[in-house]
């Protein structure tokens, strides 16, 4: 509760400063900003569950846990975003400002106990995500990104709200405890699978989960890289997070229902994200698919919903995070140095001779590939494999095999980014990254080996 | 005695009474010299009728969005009033709860002033901004070239707009 109180007061901070001469000033303060939220988070650790604003949202373990992910992550993505200050043309005070609002949407939709504050939190985020989709304004892809992603999210959003009508009108309450309640008692209205659908497609359409994915790949591509990342990680984090607290808080009772529904539609994620990905010729459009593939297993934990669902969602969206921060991080610097001829190039090619050119940079990629595959070793396994452990535990094997051949599938076009940057000549000149910005790699790489090889460290602590 | 509706048959007339002595009080003291661009719906100089599909000063939205902000904050008044006034609420708190509203309230009024103060040091409330940004461009081809090339294809690309605007329907 205490970050959301202060990362909206500080957001204002951080939009007033842009009145300051020197733009200096901006990274250092959010970063500290977010900082100091990190520690206002962690206060209310192992207090058991508190709930605040008269059951609007609710603090525990595992949304603190899920909170602290989301704002590393968005520290890691806000420490690279050094560029800002050598464009003319970008704000940096909006764009802080803009992310430190939507992560306020994140931690609503981490630990809503109210349908309402899910969309509220869910609006925050969307809105400040069209808003930094489209902050490139002189780009013409950026802006077709942020008004599909804007037309599209306005739609699945209207889908969520009617959903939300649908469930008050079948339990009388906004509350999961209330609609838990109502289930409780057994013969449960039709409005209540309709809502509950509306509900399910809305927040599947945020998480980009098949037939409600095709917004993801131009929306990733066309926004500018740093935002991407910021997507890719904080929006799929939170939604996971507001999906499964909406599942196994209210709708355990009829899991019969919704399983089966889950089920295909992982299936169908699985499947479209994994084998179009193989067909990619950017990286940013390969990294979009690999997010919807991802998408579809962190969705496995949730179909199986096990005791152990919540232990490998938070640990997968962890491994999924930091990876996925590392690959775009590396991405940046490349894109940059090759824009010089005109259009960014975010093809594989701009991989080539990565390996001689910097070394640094070629490890954190390998490092953050092998994890997003799922190669023994580093966090990305991991994940996997709680995620496919709560499958066997309920016994949905055909999901499982499904699963296990599409990331057979993944390693072929993650490993192809491997094979460019250590097999094949590159003809670009020296590649230079600043301290900082190789720390937060850094420092990501030795997240990922370390949750790879001890991942007890992790789930011991939730 | 009146029933609820009554009370709000009384708010109708109440109403339209109240709008006449507006209307009826301007008329008597205002001057009565009209014409047509004053008696065109818009007085920002909008066109009310004609084809959809024209470019809007994009200044509009601005202030209109600033407009709804400030209409969503008096709608919030409202309830806030009714709950701000309640006496038992002030007497069993000993007059603290009086306190603790307002105070709420100026957080929120707070914050919707800091974003107009925003708008306002950025320049957005200006009709007129004050400072076009002209992005500077020192090109190395001597601006007689870019003459003499658009006077030896001004005939043709005359020729070439008219086939256009001949071939619009």
């Amino acid at each position: 509760m205490y970050p959301i109180i202060l990362l909206s007061f500080l957001g204002i901070v951080v939009l007033f400063l842009g009145f300051a001469k020197s733009k200096a000033i901006l990274l250092p303060a959010t970063l500290l900003f977010l900082a100091v939220a990190l520690v206002g988070n962690f206060v209310e650790w192992n207090q058991g569950t508190i709930i605040y604003f008269y059951n609007m949202l609710a603090v525990n373990n595992l949304t603190l846990a899920f909170n602290g992910i989301v704002l590393v992550s968005a520290f890691m993505i806000v420490a690279m975003t050094r560029g800002f200050q050598d464009d003319d043309e970008a704000q940096p005070a909006e764009y802080y400002a803009i992310m430190l609002f939507s992560l306020v949407g994140a931690f609503m939709m981490i630990g809503f106990e109210n349908l309402i504050m899910l969309f509220l939190g869910l609006e925050i985020l969307s809105v400040a995500m069209y808003v930094l989709t489209g902050s490139d304004k002189r780009n013409l892809r950026s802006n077709e990104a942020a008004l599909k992603y804007f037309l599209m999210g306005a739609f699945a959003t209207g889908i969520l709200l009617f959903g939300i009508a649908l469930l008050y009108g079948a339990t009388g309450s906004f509350t999961l405890t209330g609609i838990q309640a109502y289930i409780g008692q057994g013969n449960p209205s039709y409005l209540l699978y309709g809502g509950l659908l509306l509900v399910l497609i809305g927040m599947l359409f945020k998480v980009s989960a098949a037939p409600f994915h095709f917004w993801t790949p131009d929306v990733y591509e066309g926004a500018p890289t740093i935002f991407t990342a910021f997507m890719a990680t904080i929006v799929k984090t939170a939604g996971f997070a507001a999906l499964f607290r909406l599942l196994s808080h209210s709708f355990t009772g009829i899991y019969d229902y919704w399983w089966i529904t889950l089920a295909v539609i992982t299936v169908l994620t699985l499947l479209v994200g994994n084998i179009i990905a193989v067909y990619q010729d950017s990286f940013k459009r390969m990294l979009a698919y690999s997010s919807i593939s991802h998408a579809g297993y962190l969705l496995i934990a949730l179909t199986a919903m096990t005791p152990q669902t919540e232990n490998s969602i938070l640990f997968y969206s962890m491994a999924y995070s930091v990876a996925t921060i590392c690959a775009f991080g590396v991405l940046i610097p490349l894109a940059r140095e090759k824009a010089m001829t005109g259009k960014p190039r975010e093809t594989y090619e701009a991989f080539n001779g990565l390996a001689r050119n910097n070394p640094l940079l070629a490890f954190v990629l390998t490092v953050s590939m092998l994890s997003l595959a799922g190669i023994p070793l580093t966090a990305g396994f991991w994940g996997k494999f709680f995620v496919f452990g709560s499958a066997a535990e309920r016994g949905i094997i055909w999901l499982l095999v499904v699963a296990i051949l599409m990331s057979a599938v993944g390693i072929y076009y993650y490993f192809r980014v491997i094979m460019a940057a250590y097999m094949k000549e590159g003809d670009t000149a020296e590649i230079r990254v600043a301290p900082f910005y190789k720390i937060v790699l850094v420092t990501a790489t030795i997240i990922t080996l370390l949750f790879g090889i001890a991942p007890g460290l992790f789930t011991g602590l939730v | 005695m009146l029933t609820d509706f009554g009370i709000i048959l009384l708010f109708i007339i109440a109403g339209f009474a109240l709008l006449g002595v507006v209307l009826g009080v301007g008329r008597l003291l205002r001057p009565d010299n009209p014409n047509p661009e004053k008696n065109s719906t818009y007085e920002s100089g909008e066109d009310p009728v004609g084809n959809a599909n024209v470019q809007f000063n994009v200044r509009f939205y601005v202030v209109a969005l600033i407009f709804v902000l400030f209409e969503v904050e008096l709608v919030f008044l409202f309830p806030w009033a009714v709950v701000f006034g309640r006496e038992d609420l002030i007497a069993q708190t000993e007059g603290r709860w009086g306190w603790f509203a307002l105070a709420e309230m100026t957080v929120f009024v707070g914050i919707l002033a800091l974003g107009l103060a925003y708008a306002w040091a950025k320049g957005y409330l200006d009709w007129v901004k004050p400072k076009p940004h002209v992005s500077q461009f020192d090109s190395p081809v001597p601006s007689e070239l870019y003459e003499q090339l658009n006077e030896r294809y001004a005939g043709k690309a005359g020729k070439g707009m008219e086939e256009k605007s001949n071939q619009l329907p």
